[in-house]
């Protein structure tokens, strides 16, 4: 029981952030169908075709649309076909917490050596995380249902439940996935980023199934198993054959992480390992990089970041690459509805739709990078790094502009290189991108970062603890802001209470002076609050 | 005050419910071997952690060669070298590349320096931070607190994890470190590691400083915990009589106390006695403080 209540206290900032964007994407989706889709017969079959044809060019990144004239068909394809990926992202990582990062940390150690058997200790975790994605994934359908209900929307009980079942079985088989790659491994990071890099694969796989035929591959993705059913548009029925095969591959890939959990060395990986045989050396290392003011940082993390860098210019070049096909597919199938909501939001070219396809997708990848980075700045405090950069010369000011300086670098870096890839693609396809305004809209993508990090500085250096889950609540809600607005109709101004809206849309239209003014002030007033913040508090505190 | 290393007025972090460290008044002149004492949890660390300006005082101030430890910290750490308690987790780099690192912060390192240390401590520069040992661990902190040759050196109980060779050669460093002028601020919870270093000891209890000495005037604190196994019964009486044996205890055929002083009366007493086993060690701090203090009142 108390290994039982320590991994509930573990998961609970979990628990509360994934019901929270859990219930959000759902209640908020069935709200803004009932604003939007109309109220006659013939006003949800219009609705329901445009939203199909849009649907269907964005099958990369969401399920292929179906019954879009119905709640359930609209939540089954805009909530749940979101939804499952988060929630897969939120199962690796706590996966790699439970399974490398508590060990990492000395805790697995102390627990084991109070008694507690290897398999306890392991099938304890997968139990927690069983429970709080069942309570998280529970109450979003819950009030997703109420909101539904009320809104004069009634979905059926039964397939809220299959498809709460649905998404849980899914979800515990991505954190199988995060738990066997966390054997693999022996940091938490390699964990983390393996294991969420192995989920986007698999959901990249999914995409591209729907589109294409991709073989027998295609099998491998929980995601594309997950597909199979659409619960919400077939009165709860789940097909049996990919509902089975993700339960026993969830309990395969659990059980492979348990067993290779009880046989390989604590601290250790489940991989045979030759030993090193290095001569020893009392010298320190002659690489200059390592005592230059930023560049350090940068020298330290460049692994890192060129992995960002590598990963983000190849996703760019693939949403680059199906612009062409999405648009010359919309201006011909596009309904005249369709075709005059794109003009009103300036999507008139293949430079503007690069814009609204690229950029919207590159600014929550920056803005992931950013929040990594704030939670490296967080543990610098509690791990002891921070204490011994300052018991060097070094001013805590410095600190602060130091991280930052290399942030804004390294994501110029990765910025570039997405750019450069787009510029690359859509010059083969001769899509007549202007290269100027490609180079300022991506140059302008910087201050993405900068606002973010700056908010996540100063958060990590007043309630380091807690930095991440209030800098990722900062994201959440710019995030649902830039989705909803246009949806209920709100104001401008909250429109720009999202750091995402500052941005505008600089590659179909005037770019946004007002709002990048806007991102910088945020990124200065944050870099100066943490200045401040930065003097007044106890390190290690 | 420019003849003190460390001078502290008044110096004050409260953490609430006794926490802490309180009213602290200390000074360490320059050139000296201080020891700081005191079991765990009495304030040692609070105190490092302020004199090092990573922590805020409640009140008062502490100054290092007369800069203000918290207003000046940046001017204090080019003088001062320190190895914390807990120690940092630098995970994946080497050794070589954090001292490279923390070299280039410093910028007035020479790589010889850094070798000449690794070297006397044993210490691989070539593995992971996280492949080492906790020992090897603690030899690469001494490495950061003295390879810049300070003028002051702090060191938050140093010797854990160091085997008693490593140990011996730690002292010898800091021999060479006071000989070379740097002074030293040492903490510990073991009054034998102090003795084998310092020329003046500050205890510190529950937050306040008990009392400041030199040396020699602890050795009446010097205390064994003994404990004697008889063949035929505990001679108790005669026991009672042993001069400095203190807080004695019998249970069946042993008997335990605190034995103050020489050794002498006690193996005096045994004689003639059938004795099938004696053990002794060093009591805690705690120990000592209470039957020291009790024994003073």
């Amino acid at each position: 029981m108390t290994l039982l209540r320590i991994g509930l206290k573990l998961q609970r900032t979990g628990l509360v952030a994934m019901t929270a964007i859990g219930v959000a994407a759902g209640v908020l989706n069935a709200l803004a169908f009932v604003a939007v889709a109309g109220a006659s017969q013939a006003e949800r079959l219009a609705f329901a075709h445009s939203m199909e044809i849009l649907g269907t060019e964005l099958s990369y990144m969401l399920p292929i649309p179906d019954h879009l004239d119905t709640l359930a068909g609209y939540l089954q394809w805009r909530a749940l076909g979101v939804l499952v990926l988060i929630f897969g992202i939120w199962a690796v990582i706590s996966a790699t917490g439970g399974g490398r990062g508590d060990e990492e940390r000395g805790l697995v150690e102390q627990w084991l050596a109070a008694g507690a058997s290897r398999a306890r200790y392991i099938a304890t975790r997968v139990l927690v995380f069983t429970l709080v994605a069942t309570v998280a994934i529970a109450a979003t359908m819950l009030l997703t249902y109420v909101a539904g209900t009320s809104s004069g929307e009634p979905l059926p009980v039964a397939a809220m439940a299959s498809a709460g079942v649905n998404l849980l079985i899914t979800t515990l088989a991505c954190f199988g996935i995060g738990l066997v790659i966390a054997q693999l491994v022996t940091t938490r990071r390699a964990a983390g980023f393996g294991a969420a890099g192995a989920v986007l694969v698999l959901f990249l796989i999914t995409g591209a199934s729907r589109t294409s035929d991709i073989g027998p591959i295609r099998w491998i993705s929980p995601f594309y198993l997950y597909e199979r059913s659409k619960p919400l548009t077939t009165d709860g029925a789940l097909e049996p054959g990919p509902v089975i095969a993700l339960v026993v591959g969830a309990f395969v890939l659990i059980a492979l992480a348990v067993a290779a959990f009880v046989r390989r060395d604590l601290g250790g990986t489940a991989l045979p390992r030759t030993s090193r045989t290095a001569r020893p050396t009392t010298t320190p290392s002659r690489d200059p990089l390592l005592r230059i003011p930023v560049v350090a940082l940068l020298r330290q993390q460049w692994l890192w970041v060129l992995t960002w860098t590598i990963g983000l210019a190849a996703v760019s070049a693939f949403l680059a690459s199906i612009v062409k096909t999405v648009i010359d597919t919309l201006t011909t199938s596009a309904t005249p509805i369709m075709r005059a909501y794109f003009e009103r939001a300036g999507l008139v070219g293949y430079d503007s739709f690069v814009g609204a396809i690229w950029l919207s997708s590159v600014m929550l990848i920056l803005c992931a990078y950013a929040i990594v980075q704030v939670q490296s700045w967080s543990a610098d405090d509690a791990e002891g790094r921070l204490a011994a950069v300052l018991s060097a010369p070094v001013s805590r000011a410095r600190v602060v502009v130091e991280r930052l300086a290399a942030l804004l670098v390294a994501a110029g870096v990765v910025c570039a290189a997405a750019g450069a890839a787009v510029y690359w693609v859509a010059s083969s396809q001769s899509l007549g991108i202007d290269g100027s305004r490609l180079a300022l809209a991506t140059g302008l993508l910087v201050t993405i970062p900068f606002a973010f990090a700056a908010i996540g500085q100063l958060l990590a250096v007043w309630r380091p603890r807690t930095a991440l889950v209030l800098l990722s609540a900062i994201a959440v809600v710019s995030y649902f802001i830039v989705q909803f607005v246009p949806l209920f109709d709100w104001p401008e101004w909250v429109a720009n209470l999202s750091l995402f809206s500052l941005y505008g849309m600089p590659m179909s239209g005037e770019v946004n002076w007002s709002g990048i003014a806007g991102l910088i002030g945020v990124g200065v007033v944050g870099t100066i609050g943490a200045l401040f913040a930065v003097q007044r508090r106890d390190v290690g505190a | 005050m420019a003849g003190d290393a460390v001078e502290t007025s008044g110096l004050t972090k409260d953490y609430g419910n006794g926490r802490g460290i309180f009213d602290l008044e200390l000074r360490v002149p320059v050139g000296e071997v201080f020891g700081f004492l005191g079991p765990n949890g009495a304030g040692k660390t609070t105190t490092i952690r302020l004199l090092m300006g990573l922590i805020h005082a409640t009140r008062g101030s502490a100054g290092i060669f007369g800069l203000d430890s918290d207003r000046d910290a940046v001017a204090v750490k080019r003088t001062v070298g320190y190895c914390p308690g807990e120690l940092p987790q630098f995970g994946g780099w080497r050794g070589s590349e954090i001292v490279a690192y923390v070299a280039g912060l410093r910028g007035d390192v020479k790589d010889a320096a850094i070798t000449a240390l690794a070297t006397r401590l044993d210490l691989d520069l070539g593995r992971k931070y996280r492949e080492y040992s906790h020992g090897n661990k603690q030899k690469l902190a001494l490495v950061l607190a003295f390879m810049h040759q300070p003028r002051l050196v702090i060191l938050d109980e140093p010797t854990t994890g160091l085997d008693p060779l490593v140990q011996q050669e730690f002292y010898a460093i800091v021999r060479d470190a006071r000989a070379a002028g740097s002074t030293i601020f040492v903490s510990s919870h073991v009054l034998s590691e102090v003795e084998h270093i310092c020329d003046r000891v500050g205890i510190v209890r529950e937050g306040r400083l008990v009392t400041v000495s030199k040396l020699g005037d602890l050795v009446g604190m010097r205390a064994f915990h003994v404990e004697i196994e008889f063949a035929d019964g505990v001679p108790a009486e005669q026991l009672k009589t042993v001069r400095g044996l203190e807080q004695l205890r019998v249970e069946g055929r042993r008997a335990s106390g605190i034995l103050r002083g020489s050794f002498e009366p006690l193996m005096t007493a045994l004689i003639g006695r059938r004795v099938i086993g004696l053990v002794s060690r060093e009591p805690s701090l705690e120990e000592i403080f209470l039957t020291y203090y009790e024994a003073k009142r």
